[in-house]
């Protein structure tokens, strides 16, 4: 068992060994409720789009009677692949070796020439449907999955998370949509660093992002006094510890405000937000800096407030969830998708979607430099040496606990340059690996 | 803001540049690329119209072969002569080099543009000039990643020579393996 706040230091052969790799497949990837997909890519009966859970691939569909199912993309007979496309619309899969096709709820429907190959009976279909994780279920539109049986129900897995992604993807009358297809690039470092740094890292943001916040894209004084009358001269915020490796660290800007500030969206949005919102929601959407998290193991999310980002005050907020898929112990491939608001405004959507790309997208000024660090961070791990040598993870042990009637859920404690979501994402990863990963 | 995006035109123009005017728009693409892999940003950007916009849709496979390899709903990259100038540039001038830590020390780029095809438009001051570019990338000490894509650029033609208007890249590779994607293609 290991404490509440702990590890503080684990071997830095969690970034680049692939001997720790292969036992993650196994404990951590085929045990974890993963996220795939987002209900909006596939609205229409037939809609898939193909993900992977752990390294295999897998064929997320809109089947015919509604669901949305997930099958592993292999076919029963030969093990052939019979989805090549990233997406697409289809009520049957057919496979390319023997023709063996399949209805998009799974079912084995067609045997090419059954008497010739099977006997006058044919094979028996029923027995033959594709493979499918034991569990699929949808959270605010997030499709996830998992092979584990006896995993407990999704909403219980994400736990205190919850509340603060009702906060974050919750607040809109008409949902959020996913917008267009998602990037997908390779990263040369270990699946967990980025996964890591967006548990909650508030620590790094005036470093590594230096040339970002002096070239305007991160709130300033300046463009704050603009907003509003009062700004006071420290940021604020919190970190949490939501139970199961699932964290939020939220930021604050700093000022002082009587009512709700959604600065980031257009004002006409504001009402739907404080009425979809209990009143701890909007104190943590209300003059919103930034707040991201991850969900354990794989899959992080970010809420941002961009400033100046295609002209002297053109400040929005986006939306962004990332997910990463192991490759190697060195290597992942990070699939990046946009998610905005049905029907809000085009012309902010454009806005929100260049304050995205231009900031935190994959050639944002933000991600390059992030990615450098989790780059390093692999490459500089994997010696002999190196590997054996811990990690420190002591950051914000002394911050105070948030009080009970602020109503925040979960483990939270005022201040976001704590290491607090770190420790508690290499906790759950301890419990799942096996405690001979940490030191103390 | 679906379909908000779309290639600088509609349609493919069926007339075809002279060979003079080809010669000088291949040498005109490049200078452009010689000043981008030198870091010469300054001329660079005298080479392009105040209103450039670069786009680059995320590539995909789609699930039938008529359709194109890219969703015009998603961008990868969306800039504009402003976001160039004021962000991707101006970090790497001297006051602010040293903490723009992606590109200290930078990635080296190397464009090989070829099979460049010039046509006339309706427009007689906008050639509709398409390319093939592969971009060579070597970060640090690893072994160098390569690019390719098609390009279709509107080019201006002042009193100058010409300015680059828009630049539209269909990327090939849908799971991009590249050391860093604030690219230039």
């Amino acid at each position: 068992m290991i404490e509440a706040d702990r590890p503080v230091s684990v071997l830095r052969r969690t970034w680049g060994d692939e001997e720790v790799f292969a036992r993650e497949l196994e404990r951590v990837f085929k045990h974890s409720w993963q996220f795939l997909a987002h209900d909006s890519e596939i609205p229409e009966p037939g809609d898939y789009v193909q993900r992977r859970m752990g390294r295999d691939r897998v064929i997320v569909v809109h089947s015919e009677d509604g669901v949305n199912r997930v099958f592993l993309n292999t076919c029963r007979h030969r093990g052939v692949p019979l989805c090549r496309a990233d997406e697409g619309n289809t009520s049957h899969f057919r496979c390319s070796y023997h023709g063996w096709t399949y209805a998009n709820t799974g079912v084995l429907r067609g045997v090419t020439y059954q008497p010739d190959v099977y006997g006058p009976g044919g094979i028996d279909k029923s027995e033959l449907e594709l493979f499918a994780p034991a569990h699929v279920d949808t959270f605010l539109g997030m499709i996830f999955a998992t092979w584990d049986q006896d995993a407990v129900p999704l909403r219980e897995y994400l736990g205190d998370l919850t509340w603060y992604l009702e906060a974050i993807m919750g607040k809109f009358d008409d949902g959020l949509e996913v917008v267009g297809t998602p990037v997908r690039n390779i990263v040369k470092a270990n699946w967990k660093t980025e996964g890591e740094n967006l548990s909650g890292d508030g620590y790094h943001t005036m470093v590594t992002h230096a040339t970002a916040v002096e070239l305007g894209l991160f709130a300033t004084p300046k463009d704050l006094e603009k907003l509003t009358d009062v700004v006071t001269p420290r940021f604020t915020g919190r970190t949490v510890d939501c139970g199961n490796g699932h964290t939020i660290r939220v930021q604050r800007l700093p000022v002082e405000i009587e009512s709700n500030q959604y600065w980031g969206y257009p004002e006409d949005m504001w009402e739907q937000f404080d009425r979809n919102l209990s009143p701890g929601q909007q104190q943590v959407m209300s003059a919103l800096s930034v707040c991201h998290g991850s969900v354990f193991p794989n899959m992080s999310f970010i809420e941002n407030f961009k400033t100046n980002v295609d002209g002297p005050g053109l400040h929005a907020r986006y939306f962004r969830i990332t997910v990463r898929y192991p490759i190697s112990a060195t290597h992942c491939e990070q699939l990046w998708f946009l998610l905005q608001p049905r029907n809000a405004d085009p012309q902010w959507r454009r806005l929100s979607a260049q304050a995205y790309l231009r900031t935190n997208g994959p050639s944002g000024m933000f991600e390059i430099d992030d990615t450098e660090n989790f780059v390093g961070i692999s490459e500089a791990s994997v010696g002999e040496i190196a590997r054996d040598k811990p990690i420190t993870y002591l950051g914000g042990l002394q911050n105070p606990k948030t009080p009970s009637e602020v109503g925040w859920p979960g483990d939270a404690v005022d201040g976001d340059k704590t290491e607090k979501t770190l420790r508690a994402f290499h906790r759950q990863w301890a419990v799942m690996m096996g405690e001979n990963e940490v030191v103390s | 803001m679906t379909s908000n995006f779309a290639p600088p035109f509609a349609e493919i123009s069926q007339v075809w540049a002279s060979p003079e005017e080809h010669a000088a728009v291949a040498a005109f693409l490049a200078h452009e690329a010689e000043a981008i892999d030198s870091r010469n940003f300054a001329e660079w950007l005298s080479l392009v119209d105040d209103e450039f916009t670069y786009q680059v849709p995320v590539p995909r496979t789609p699930d039938n072969p008529f359709s194109p390899h890219f969703d015009s709903r998603s961008m990868l990259i969306d800039e504009s002569k402003w976001s160039l100038e004021s962000q991707w540039f101006r970090r790497l001038d001297l006051d602010l080099y040293e903490l723009s830590w992606a590109e200290n020390p930078p990635v080296r780029f190397r464009h090989f543009v070829s099979n460049i095809r010039v046509r006339r438009t309706d427009d007689p001051k906008i050639l509709d000039v398409r390319s093939n570019v592969m971009l060579v990338g070597t970060r640090q000490s690893d072994a160098p990643k390569f690019l390719t894509g098609e390009r279709t650029d509107a080019i201006s033609v002042v009193d100058d020579g010409y300015r680059l208007t828009r630049r539209w890249v269909v990327l090939d590779q849908v799971v991009i393996d590249f050391p860093q994607l604030r690219i230039m293609l």
